[in-house]
């Protein structure tokens, strides 16, 4: 199989089973079809995958979608997550798909919207039109809201209140963005419906008018942002992941965002080449990704509720590779790295989150204590991800931050560099009190451990496992991917 | 031509200045539907006189959606609601009146600023589609209501409809296309959302979703 | 100066007092009433001119004084409005600001007379006389900078006898709209004040001349009429500023158009309720909001 006969599929197939999923009459049926249509998904997009990575870009349709190293790199990492999150997603609602809480009707909606948010989000990755590309991310936003109210709880209601209204309002602001990239195409005389090609685009950068596509990228930056979670447009992000269930948490946080800001990232070396690689793009992103990593340390000190503790952990992360991105060479790759690395990480963090909260029915963080005695896969889980989120040393992300410390550094860029380092240790201390806190402040009252199968212990470990091992020894092919992706953005040459 | 496609752009500002100056929710969605229709009018205005284009056809699909579709789903959940028909305004009726005399005249000066290449024949078009967005954001930030912010949020739309008929020669269907689909699917979500909303809290009142902070 | 101009000024004069009594003829009709007699006005008048005055003790000469220099404003006014083409008595440029402001001049006398007489009530109705024209006066003044702008001119006769060209029709429209909630709402009508009124607590403009009686309240009475006639002169002449009419049909058709803006008056009293005091302001902003849009459509247009 050709990547180019795949790619159509990659799209249709999951809209085919979330068609089937309404119809399911089952809970468990559900949940079960779920994990086996995201996995079959996530084969096929493997495989696509990696044919594009072998043998190079893929076009189809007319060159309306297309396929290489940068969206085959993202699209790696949102397999993974989704795999991760159907996986979960069954431990997750066992128990209220047996005492009932999980109506068959609610659990073929929850199939539904989660096969639909899987299409949309590849929409985004496979299209190569930015036209298509915004209506993935639109639709994946109307997909994703309803994911967040599940349980219509007026706390969720109120999170997706808000997420629905700033990330419709943002992504009507992307759109602006988009309309002035195609008046921008005015001087290359590009016409018709292939004037927002990506490649097409980038062919003619030279000749785009430079005025206009600046205008355009920043309407493209605030409103893509906005849903990417970037400082100071994140205040929906907290709210939603706090409220959606975990699985949902775990896909918001670990590739929604990402999905946004792969957006912004395809329009950098557009912008780049029109203008000259002057670093203009680049510096936006780059004032973006610090504001948001230390309004995130702000935020975090403050927590109280470790679900939002993880939402705005994401803000920070996603703001890591922002910068990352912006800084440029080097740079890009090692954001690319942090974006797999935090992209395994993170879902874990909060799948272990999401059960602790209903062991200890809380997500207050003074409520939870000695979770390793009362909830030791869940709670060795936490605290494992939280110190690997965090930058401790042998884990990959530690490696990620370094580099892309590392490449600010080699770019005298000593403002930025000093400014991350203030940030990152601001979330370490913050971090680490509440770590200490969760493993050993005594608990008011004991409880029996909780039992646990070695499915679930499996399913935390090994990626966590990984995470460890690619912070000692990242494998020639990743290296090689990433290397070709950060060369879309225009970094390394 | 041009007396009738400036006539409608001044129409569609009055509607943007009514809208700040309104008080009860239903008005608001006959001011809006009146500006849905104004916005699919528009491109009709601009294609001298060309019928049956692909552009008109889009016009019809614009005033059908926005001029009946859209008042009668929010119609409806304002129905079933069953709550206060104030707007409800964080900002009150006059500052926000100021506040659009402020964003056309800004709205104006930007467009001498900015000086796009447009491809329409009428030079109002750009700076009323800058002056709704702005209306449209300010709606939406400052009223309190669920439902004037779904108003807020058609207003930003047709602004971003105008600004594209302005800039965008050719126009590209599946992005107009687009723009139909997404706002359809939109406002039904946030249709749906205000029952919930509702139902849950025996209010439509966006204000009283506060709990969630820090 | 020439005879026509004098046959505008005189008309004007003249005929003034009967723009009330065609409105209340008007209501009249709408409620199905005979109603008092077109000339009602004219009679009040005359029956006021025989009576004596009272004054209170509390007053001072600022009392007796402001209705006469209220009279004079409001003369002064309308010496600088032309009929269409016809040119007014007197015009020099920037004559338009001195149209505006000799109502203002008339308004700051009438609310320090109505602060004089220190009573409770007509304080009362001064404040939001003064609240209202606030908003009033920058869309009457917008306004004219609108049509200044438009046709080149800053005297109103140089306004009125230049056309504006086609692609002024929105703004001169704009205009209009926005002088006619202005002339309602300097005139005391119907939506913003309700002449008729028998609670003063609801009143505005009549709660201000309580304590006027004799002849000093004919002189009232009298200003009010012109301030009327040359409010709406001015809102006929933007509005008819395109038909090509010279000479004595000019000043019939303003003179009749005064007619006809009564009646219209009249309709819209019968048809509409008063405002809330709270909303006048809304609808002041309103008219402030168009005049803007006009002034930037013609700036945009003639630029």
């Amino acid at each position: 199989m050709s990547a180019e006969n795949t790619l159509p599929i990659l799209i249709l197939a999951p809209l085919i089973f979330g068609g089937i999923s309404l119809l399911l009459r089952s809970a468990r049926g559900a949940l079960r079809f779920c994990a086996a249509g995201t996995l079959a998904t996530a084969a096929l997009a493997g495989i696509t995958a990696y044919n594009v990575l072998r043998g190079g870009p893929a076009e189809t349709a007319n060159g309306w979608l297309m396929l290489d190293a940068l969206s085959a790199q993202h699209l790696l990492a949102m397999i993974t997550v989704f795999c991760l999150s159907s996986l979960y997603a069954l431990i997750y609602f066992r128990e209220e798909a047996a005492d009932g809480r999980l109506t068959p009707k609610m659990a073929g909606r929850y199939g539904g919207l989660w096969f639909g948010s899987l299409a949309a989000m590849m929409l985004v990755l496979v299209s190569n039109s930015l036209g298509m590309m915004w209506v993935g991310v639109e639709a994946s936003t109307l997909m994703t809201a309803f994911l967040i109210c599940i349980h219509a709880s007026p706390g969720a209601l109120e999170a997706m209140w808000k997420y629905l209204l700033m990330c419709s309002v943002g992504v009507a602001v992307a759109f602006t963005g988009i309309l002035l990239v195609a008046a921008a195409t005015g001087p290359a005389g590009l016409h018709g419906m292939d004037a927002l090609l990506w490649t097409t685009l980038m062919e003619a950068a030279s000749r785009l008018n430079p005025m206009m596509l600046k205008a355009g990228f920043i309407f493209i930056v605030i409103g893509y942002g906005t849903k990417a979670g970037l400082a100071p447009l994140h205040n929906w992000l907290p709210d939603a992941h706090s409220h959606a269930p975990a699985p949902v948490s775990a896909v918001f946080s670990g590739f929604l965002l990402n999905a946004a800001l792969y957006c912004i990232l395809r329009c950098l070396p557009l912008v780049e080449a029109a203008t000259g690689n002057e670093g203009w793009g680049r510096s936006i992103l780059v004032i973006f990704g610090l504001l948001s990593i230390l309004v995130a340390a702000a935020f975090i000190v403050m927590q109280r509720d470790v679900k939002r503790l993880l939402a705005y952990s994401s803000v920070e992360h996603i703001g890591i590779m922002a910068l990352g991105a912006g800084i440029g060479g080097a740079g890009a790759a090692a954001a690319l790295f942090h974006l797999i690395n935090h992209s395994i990480c993170k879902p874990i963090a909060f799948f272990c989150a999401g059960r602790i909260g209903q062991i200890y029915g809380t997500h207050d963080l003074p409520g939870l204590t000695m979770i390793i005695r009362r909830a030791p896969v869940w709670g060795a889980g936490l605290i494992i991800s939280l110190l690997a989120l965090v930058g401790v040393a042998p884990f990959s992300v530690f490696l990620s931050e370094f580099l892309v410390l590392k490449a600010a550094v080699d770019h005298s860029l000593y403002v930025v560099a000093a400014l991350f380092l203030l940030g990152l240790g601001v979330v370490f201390i913050a971090v680490l009190r509440h770590i200490i806190a969760m493993a050993w402040k005594p608990a008011e009252q004991q409880a029996g451990p909780v039992k646990f199968s070695l499915p679930e212990a499996l399913l935390i470990f090994i990626p966590l496992a990984i995470v460890l091992l690619l912070g000692m020894w990242i494998p020639g092919p990743l290296l090689k991917i990433l290397s070709r992706a950060a060369q879309v953005l225009g970094g390394l040459s | 031509m041009i007396i009738l496609l400036d006539t409608l752009l001044v129409t569609l500002i009055l509607t943007g200045f009514l809208l700040l100056g309104s008080s009860r929710l239903g008005a608001s969605i006959r001011i809006s539907a009146l500006q849905g229709i104004m916005t699919g009018l528009l491109p009709l205005a601009l294609e001298h006189g060309d019928l049956f284009s692909y552009v008109s056809l889009l016009g019809v699909a614009v005033i059908g959606l926005k001029g009946y579709v859209f008042p009668r789903l929010l119609f409806s959940a304002l129905r079933e609601s069953d709550t206060s028909r104030e707007v409800q305004p964080f900002v009150g009726y006059m500052a926000s009146l100021f506040f659009g005399i402020l964003f056309l005249m800004g709205s104006f000066w930007l467009d001498t600023r900015l000086n796009l290449p447009v491809h329409s024949s009428s030079d109002l078009l750009v700076p009323v589609a800058f002056s709704l967005m702005s209306c449209g954001l300010f709606l939406i930030v400052a009223r309190r209501t669920a439902m004037s912010q779904v108003i807020g949020y058609l207003v930003l739309e047709n602004g971003i409809y105008c600004f594209g008929l302005a800039v965008v020669s050719g126009m590209p269907l599946l992005l107009e296309l687009g723009v139909l689909m997404d706002i359809f699917v939109a406002v039904f979500v946030m249709g749906i959302a205000i029952y919930h909303i509702n139902r849950e809290f025996d209010h439509i009142d966006a204000d009283r979703l506060s709990a969630l902070k820090g | 100066m020439n005879t026509l101009s004098i046959l505008n000024l005189l008309a004007g004069l003249i005929l003034a007092p009967l723009l009330p009594g065609i409105i209340n003829r008007t209501k009249a009709v709408f409620a199905g009433r005979h109603g008092q007699p077109v000339l009602q006005t004219y009679f009040d008048i005359f029956k006021l001119l025989r009576k004596g005055a009272v004054y209170s003790r509390t007053t001072s000469w600022v009392f007796r004084l402001s209705p006469v220099i209220g009279l004079a404003a409001v003369i002064a006014a309308m010496t600088l409005l032309p009929a269409l083409s016809a040119p007014a008595p007197v015009s020099f440029a920037g004559d338009l600001i001195l149209f505006a402001y000799c109502f203002g001049l008339l308004r700051f006398f009438l609310v320090a007379a109505a602060l004089d007489t220190g009573s409770a009530f007509e304080g009362m109705g001064a404040s939001r006389e003064v609240q209202f024209s606030a908003l009033a006066e920058p869309a009457l003044l917008l306004g004219l900078a609108a049509l200044a702008r438009a046709t080149g001119s800053l005297s109103l006769t140089g306004i009125f006898s230049a056309s504006a060209g086609p692609s002024a029709g929105p703004a001169l429209a704009l205009v209009s709209a926005a002088l006619f909630i202005v002339f309602l709402a300097e005139n005391a009508r119907i939506p913003v004040d309700d002449p008729n009124t028998h609670l003063e607590l609801t009143m505005i403009h009549e709660v201000m001349v309580l304590d006027y009686s004799g002849p000093d309240f004919a002189i009232i009475l009298y200003t009010s009429s012109l301030k009327m006639w040359a409010l709406g002169a001015l809102l006929v002449n933007v509005l008819f500023s395109f038909l090509p009419l010279h000479g004595p049909a000019a000043v019939a058709c303003v003179a009749g158009s005064m007619i006809l803006l009564s009646v219209l008056v009249g309709i819209v009293e019968s048809i509409m309720a008063r405002l809330s005091l709270l909303k006048v302001p809304q609808l002041l902003a309103g008219a402030v909001a168009i005049s803007v849009l006009a002034l930037t459509l013609v700036l945009r247009f003639t630029s």
